[in-house]
């Protein structure tokens, strides 16, 4: 920094003070000067969720230490502020209250059932701070939110769009779907029946049922009753265990396809093999091959990552190099202006936060290509395309079936 | 911070308004009404659907949310009036369950276990969150002042005083020629419409309502307030309901302190305390901090009491 | 008519269940003249102490049950001593409410140590049988059978020994039982001990045949004081026989209403009952 003389007219004072005044008025002015980068995570720690926010809090834990070890951003520390969203819309707006009003950060990250975001999303809009979510739903990017909310989670019309295409390809031809009471539960309905009908099967029906229950026999005779060839299990960990074992019981040999986080590793191997073997599963498909995605493998511990946890290292990753080009700002509004500049484009691909900010820092353009996927978003903020993997449950393993 | 405590107030206040709504079935009446919420998620519902459904001003909606509350406290009053204070707890506890199952269940009505988003608040969106949050705490509080002073002059009033006959014995108040179903009907509808303000109110606070917000703990947390507030005191009602926040958020921050817990168990261990609380309030001091100052021969009994 | 008669069948093995902890509640309001509603916490004492006999040490089903209803009962007596018995002087309400409190606290006590996470028995996981189109699981059956034999040996006690004859005394008439030198104190605990630990047994059935968590108690207390009110509060026949009716009307319900409204119809049967015929089916004696 150069010595200069900067004579101190009356019109730089005033202009000064004024600048001060707003700054310190503005609610996000605070953490836009210098000192540590402060955001925030929202995790299910507990709830239905639980078996997924451990590690996704962990995997923005390690980029923020990662970035710290290299200096930070732009010389800044970046702090963390971490709640627990308990999987529950109403413990969650008062975590994000907290976050948002106590610890000021600039972007709260990894929300994961819809509910939550949809609940958090206008706290978030209104006190312009970014929010990053895993929710699929499709109603959350049609939510008001002027830009604050990106998803790495493909949304509802696309997962289920390639859901339809996997069960055509195995050529069944009626489908029930057995669905617990979610935001998603009736357009995963609609969506499945469209595209089946296009490829010449058939929805043959659908119910929706309370999570909270410990017995579903009604449901299930109620499903059994239309004959199904497949029936399309759209639940949570805790209710899909106890509806699996009742199909078992119930002496059903057709087929059982559902989502990934439903049917978990933890749930495989919680039942014996008879009851899940020849169960399908749809997960979003992280790019495994990415340097990023293995080096997160490494660190967590684990070969097989879940996609949640690489979509919270791209979220964090995201966040500090949008803040990066904002030259610094750390404020939701910059990282909304910033982050389809460093997510997509001509820019020089990086797969890491750190290497991206090496770039940046030498005026270059990015394009982040993150462990879950290209990170491209709409304008709306939906990611433009996503791979889905298809596996089958054998002997309480999961063995790769298709990649649509 | 000062957004946080704002907040906090607030809620503070819509929980008093709640604990005012209490006093008036339970402290005043003698009707326990451990369903609460249930109203409580009636008034939201309503004002919530017709200001962002219909379109209606938020004036017309906190109205018709306490008309609502109102009509459905005078349909469980007269259903169950007659029943002793035990079973009423009871019935109470699951008309409230039933509430919350209809909202998650009637999608077409109240979009189920989603919640009901954007509900719009005074000024939302034209002022700063800050200013919005200073504005409601001021709205918030004004509703407070004014039902609290409306309940003062009930409890001072010659209905107050039937009312409080009724309680101590239904019998002896029916024997004097007052026609005692017809004044519970009355008093549960007026309290319902109090909880139903409270629940208007934190639908356009917070702009986003789901039944799992309904749950029976809330109920128990009103009648804690109460109960450690003073019984049949409506300035012990308000202290009572800010004592209960402030020991709910408190321990928010003392978990920081307890580092080998896991988040399930600290939650456990505040709703614990919580019932703990309410359990040690009874032995110690059954009349509450400020309890009633109006003579009384001994605490409320029901007619069969088991001694 | 295979789908009602599908649901009858549901219904009694249900109801059956539900009997357990309906008499248990009912023969402690016969005693003490309160409704003690922690029966839903310890109906969730009894769950978990079977669960850890039977995958922490490996008991079966039976025996698991056996030291559901020693644990449950204890912790019954233990509670009501500490909690519950210096507040009945104060009424009937107040100890109601100190009840529901008390429940509160024992449940989050129970989601300290196990989490809110659904756990299942260690149990191997039978099919159905089926004939004609009706299907009964084999879990359902034991858990019958172990219903009707706890309401048996409850019968047998009542009816034939000298503690369970001075129970029934007290509860018919506590002057004149004191007067005859029963001690009321004793009784008191008695009852308690037996009451929550057909509790307890009840939580246990009800988790062996799908899964428990903290919640399994709260979920039925509503029916279970249905079925108690329905057959006459304090009378154990009634509990029986209202548990009976509760439990048939509930799956009857899935003829015409979703199946989450199954709740509903406890309160609906309280409320009906209540208004027509309010001493329940047969009436508020005892025995």
């Amino acid at each position: 920094m150069t010595d200069d003389c900067i004579p101190m007219s009356r019109r730089t004072l005033l202009t000064g003070a004024a600048a001060l005044a707003l700054a310190t008025a503005a609610p996000g002015a605070a953490r836009a000067q210098g000192g540590p980068i402060r955001l925030g995570t929202l995790t299910p720690l507990t709830g239905a969720g639980g078996s997924y926010g451990p590690s996704m809090r962990r995997a923005m834990e390690w980029v923020a230490s990662e970035v710290n070890a290299a200096g930070g951003v732009l010389g800044r520390k970046v702090e963390l502020a971490s709640e627990d969203d308990q999987t529950n819309p109403e413990a969650a707006v008062r975590a994000a209250r907290k976050l948002i009003d106590v610890d000021k950060v600039a972007a709260i990250m990894g929300t994961w059932a819809s509910a939550v975001t949809t609940a958090v999303a206008p706290l978030c809009w209104e006190s312009k701070t970014f929010l990053t979510t895993v929710s699929g739903s499709d109603t959350i990017t049609q939510l008001p939110h002027q830009g604050y909310l990106v998803r790495t989670q493909p949304n509802t019309h696309l997962q289920i769009g390639k859901l339809g295409e996997f069960l055509l390809s195995l050529k069944v031809k009626r489908v029930f779907v057995l669905g617990a009471q979610t935001p998603f539960a009736v357009p995963s309905q609609k969506r499945l029946g469209e595209v089946l009908s296009a490829g010449g099967s058939e929805l043959i029906g659908g119910l929706v049922y309370d999570k909270d229950k410990t017995t579903f026999r009604s449901e299930i005779d109620q499903a059994l009753k239309a004959r199904p060839d497949m029936i399309y299990l759209n639940g949570y960990t805790p209710d899909t265990t106890v509806l699996m074992k009742e199909l078992y019981k119930v002496g059903y040999t057709a087929g059982k396809v559902a989502q990934g986080y439903a049917v978990n590793q933890k749930l495989l191997d919680s039942l014996p093999a008879e009851v899940t073997d020849g169960t399908y599963t749809a997960t979003p498909s992280p790019a495994v091959d990415s340097a990023g995605y293995k080096r997160l493998a490494k660190f967590l511990g684990t070969a097989d990552l879940d996609p949640y946890s690489c979509q919270c290292h791209d979220h964090i990753s995201l966040v500090l190099l949008s803040i990066a080009r904002a030259r610094g700002e750390a404020t939701g509004t910059a990282i909304r202006d910033n982050i389809r500049k460093i997510s997509q484009g001509n820019g020089i691909k990086v797969d890491s936060a750190v290497d991206g900010l090496k770039l940046i820092a030498q005026g270059k353009d990015i394009n982040y290509e993150g462990a879950s996927g290209p990170c491209d978003f709409t304008e709306i903020g939906d990611i433009v395309d996503c791979k889905i993997r298809f596996d089958r449950a054998e002997k309480t393993k999961l063995k790769q079936i298709a990649i649509l | 911070m000062e957004g946080y405590l704002v907040a906090m107030a607030t809620f503070a206040a819509l929980y008093a308004l709640l604990a005012l709504g209490l006093n008036l079935v339970w402290g005043m009446t003698g009707m326990i009404n451990l369903g609460l919420v249930g109203f409580y998620a009636v008034g939201a519902y309503v004002s919530a659907l017709l200001t962002k459904k219909a379109g209606w001003p938020m004036a017309v909606g906190l109205v018709a949310a306490m008309l609502a509350a109102a009509t459905a406290g005078a349909l469980v009053a007269l259903v169950t009036g007659r029943l002793r204070g035990d079973y009423l707890a009871i019935i109470t506890l699951g008309f409230s369950e039933v509430v919350r199952l209809v909202a998650s269940n009637e999608i077409w009505l109240t979009n189920g276990t989603d919640g009901i988003s954007g509900i719009p608040g005074p000024w939302r969106g034209q002022v700063a969150p800050a200013t919005f949050n200073a504005i409601y705490l001021v709205l918030s509080g004004a509703a407070v002042a004014i039902v609290f002073l409306a309940m003062q002059r009930v409890r001072h009033s010659p209905y107050g005083r039937v009312l409080r006959a009724i309680r101590d014995d239904d019998q002896v108040a029916a024997v004097a020629g007052k026609r005692v179903m017809a004044f519970k009907v009355e008093a549960f509808a007026l309290s319902a419409a109090v909880l139903g303000l409270a629940g208007a109110l934190y639908a356009h606070y917070t702009s986003y309502i789901a039944p799992e917000g309904f749950v029976p703990l809330i109920s128990i947390y009103i009648v804690l307030a109460l109960t450690a507030g003073g019984t049949g005191s409506n300035a012990g009602a308000v202290v009572g309901a800010f004592l209960v926040v402030f020991f709910l958020e408190s321990t928010r921050f003392i978990t920081a302190g307890l580092p080998g817990l896991k988040p399930v168990q600290v939650a456990a261990v505040r709703e614990f305390l919580i019932g703990a609380g309410l359990i040690a309030v009874l032995r110690v001091r059954p009349s509450g901090l400020l309890p009633e100052r109006l003579p009384r021969h001994a605490p409320p009994r029901t007619p069969s009491g088991g001694r | 008519m295979i789908e009602v008669l599908q649901l009858l069948i549901n219904g009694l093995v249900a109801g059956t269940i539900l009997a357990v902890p309906a008499i248990g509640f009912t023969a402690i309001y016969a005693v003490l003249r309160f409704p003690n509603f922690t029966v839903a916490s310890h109906a969730t004492i009894g769950a978990f102490a079977g669960y850890v006999a039977n995958t922490a040490f490996g008991f079966p089903a039976w025996a698991a049950v056996a030291v559901a209803f020693v644990v449950t009962g204890a912790a019954g007596v233990v509670n009501d001593e500490i909690v519950l018995k210096p507040l009945r002087p104060a009424g009937a309400l107040t100890a109601a409410i100190a009840a529901v409190a008390l429940t509160i606290v024992l449940e989050n006590v129970i989601r300290f140590v196990w989490g809110n996470d659904l756990r299942g028995y260690d149990l191997p996981i039978r099919r159905d049988w089926q004939w004609a189109g009706i299907r009964v699981g084999p879990q359902q059956v034991e858990n019958l059978a172990i219903a009707i034999a706890a309401m048996g040996a409850l019968f047998l006690f009542l009816a034939f020994t000298r503690t369970g004859k001075a129970m029934r005394a007290v509860a018919d008439n506590p002057m004149l039982a004191g007067i005859k030198g029963i001690d009321a104190d004793r009784v008191a605990r008695l009852v308690n001990f037996v009451g929550m630990g057909l509790a307890g047994v009840g939580g246990m059935l009800l988790g062996l045949d799908t899964s428990i968590d903290p919640l399994t108690g709260f979920r039925v207390i509503l029916s279970v004081f249905a079925a108690a009110v329905v057959g006459g509060l304090g009378s154990i026949p009634g509990a029986v026989v209202g548990a009976l009716t509760i439990g048939v009307a509930e799956e009857l319900s899935l003829l015409s209403l979703a199946p989450a409204y199954k709740t509903a119809v406890g309160f609906a049967a309280i409320l009906v009952v209540l208004t027509l015929r309010p001493r329940g089916l047969l009436g508020e004696r005892a025995f």
